[in-house]
């Protein structure tokens, strides 16, 4: 049997597969990886790749391999990989034979990089999914981030792993175009002032981010003066973008809670919610709106969820 | 019962139509989530992916590649006016009986709780068992779900604080309603006690056994 033994692992590495959709009547947000396109690059260097990927973070990973050989792939972010002290590129492919140490170490962009495998990750699928939901502490390995120690069985392919992923993968390169994104449900609640200094407000990515999500330094003051509104609670998606009572903005990510009684001014087109994942801490930022038409033009295209 | 306006149908990001019933929760616009989620589990419009019962609210998560907004909130508006269905939320599909051991270690809000409503633990226990509660929702947390409503006299605001983690089958007690925790979970609700009973099981399919609309009845463990 082929297995990964994990040497160092950065905070917050997971095994993530395309998610567990459907079960947010049950409480259960879907998870998946935080930059889609990223995941669904690192399998199109395969021939055919496992359902699965190790999420790492931005302090990167170490493993070993043990039995083999496997194939692997990797993309998202720019991380520098070394099999065996010899570089590999990024995003790129290589053959791992027993034996090899693969070491992943910080790059200069990204926050989120996909290691993937002609191979399943083969822990235990729960709900339909292997994905890891860091904040309900389910599914992947034992509900919880990966570190030291830890030794993955690798499986082979099975029929699931062979269909086409349809995301289309984007770069980093558009970093400075602003974030689009549709007015929430409670964006009549927010004063016209307000929701017009949202639109086009400098805010940056704070150092508090997470799978669950980001928060925002709110630089210009834009919600400074937002009174607290007591709200029932009521359905969360990913890339909401929920005000707290004291001026803070979130943007809700893969891992967020199910539902949720602070206002939303509006929420990420999925089409953009890479791209928000893979920025720093201090990187700035701006908000444009769309309509749902230009929206869902842009995931037609192929660049959504 | 007060009377409802016109569902609002609104987008949640570009994947999601919100069906919402009230801006406020009240027994009737619970009522009415509950009706429309059931008249959807009868029949899924085409397109629809996922359905999200809330509090007062129902989302539909719907594939772009499928159907367009503005078909499904056509359909979702033909649904809601069919009078025959109008409305079935408050009549209970199934119901449970859950047993509670009230204070104690589980339960350390308990007095702390019945003291504030000007009652004894024995009497507040008592009242807080005295009627069957509904299922109005799951959410939060994996299989946590939200049972109301009590009388107004049972109304509490929430603790100001917030504890560490309680552990799975916590009762918790806040705003006319009693919750049941799943997994360790931190709560600004009051903890008045700890049952056995487990709503969610992650290798079951479905993972959880209660429904929004079910019909809950608490009684005190022997």
């Amino acid at each position: 049997m082929t297995t990964l033994r994990i040497l160092r692992a950065g905070p917050a590495t997971t095994v993530q597969d395309r998610g567990r959709p459907g079960m947010l009547q049950h409480g259960i947000s879907a998870s998946g990886p935080m930059d889609r396109g990223a995941f669904a690059e690192a399998a199109a260097l395969l021939d055919r790749a496992g359902g699965e990927a190790i999420e790492i973070t931005r302090a990167g990973l170490d493993f070993a391999v043990e039995g083999g050989p496997v194939r692997f792939a990797v993309a998202g972010g720019v991380f520098q990989a070394k099999v065996n002290g010899t570089a590999m590129a990024w995003p790129g492919s290589v053959a791992l034979a027993d034996g090899d140490q693969v070491e992943i170490i910080p790059g200069p962009a990204g926050n989120y990089g996909y290691l993937r495998f002609d191979r399943t990750i083969d822990v235990p699928p729960l709900m339909g999914s292997r994905a890891t939901n860091l904040v309900a502490g389910l599914g992947g390995f034992g509900g919880r981030a990966l570190r030291a120690g830890d030794v993955l069985p690798l499986a082979a392919v099975g029929i699931e792993a062979i269909m086409a992923n349809r995301v289309a993968p984007r770069g980093l390169s558009n970093e400075s175009m602003p974030i689009r994104f549709l007015w929430g449900i409670h964006a009549d609640l927010f004063r016209p002032a307000v929701r017009q200094a949202f639109v086009g407000a400098s805010f940056s990515i704070s150092n508090r981010l997470d799978r669950m999500g980001i928060r925002l330094e709110d630089g210009a003051g834009v919600f400074a003066g937002t009174p607290i509104l007591s709200l029932v609670s009521d359905a969360v998606v990913a890339g909401d973008i929920q005000i707290l009572g004291d001026g803070t903005p979130i943007v809700l990510m893969r891992d967020h809670q199910p539902t949720g009684g602070y206002p939303r001014i509006g929420t990420v087109i999925a089409a953009d919610l890479d791209r928000l994942a893979q920025m720093r801490p201090g990187t700035a930022l701006a908000f444009a709106p769309v309509t749902l038409q230009k929206a869902h033009e842009f995931y037609l295209s192929g660049s959504a969820e | 019962m007060a009377e409802l306006g016109t569902p609002l149908i609104l987008p949640l990001g570009d994947t999601g139509l919100l069906v919402r019933f009230a801006a406020t929760l009240s027994d009737a616009a619970n009522s009415a989530a509950i009706g429309f989620a059931r008249q959807l589990r009868r029949r899924l419009p085409a397109g629809v992916v996922e359905i999200d019962p809330n509090l007062v609210s129902v989302l539909l998560k719907y594939d772009p590649t499928r159907v367009r907004f503005d078909q499904l909130a056509g359909e979702v508006r033909l649904l809601l006016s069919r009078p025959a269905d109008a409305n079935p939320g408050g009549e209970a599909v199934a119901s449970y009986t859950v047993s509670v051991r009230f204070g104690g270690d589980g339960g350390p809000d308990l007095k702390g709780v019945a003291t504030t409503l000007g009652m004894t633990p024995e009497a507040f226990v008592a009242a807080h068992n005295a009627a069957p509660l509904r299922v109005l929702t799951t959410g939060f947390a994996p299989g946590f779900v939200y049972c109301g409503f009590h009388d107004d006299a049972l109304k509490l605001p929430r603790r100001s604080d917030v504890r560490p983690p309680v552990p799975p089958g916590s009762v918790l007690f806040a705003a006319g309603q009693t919750a049941i925790t799943s997994t360790p979970i931190p709560t600004g609700w009051h903890v008045i006690g700890l049952t056995d009973f487990r709503n969610f099981d992650p290798a079951a399919d479905p993972p959880t056994r209660l429904r929004e609309g079910d019909q809950i009845v608490f009684e005190a463990a022997p």
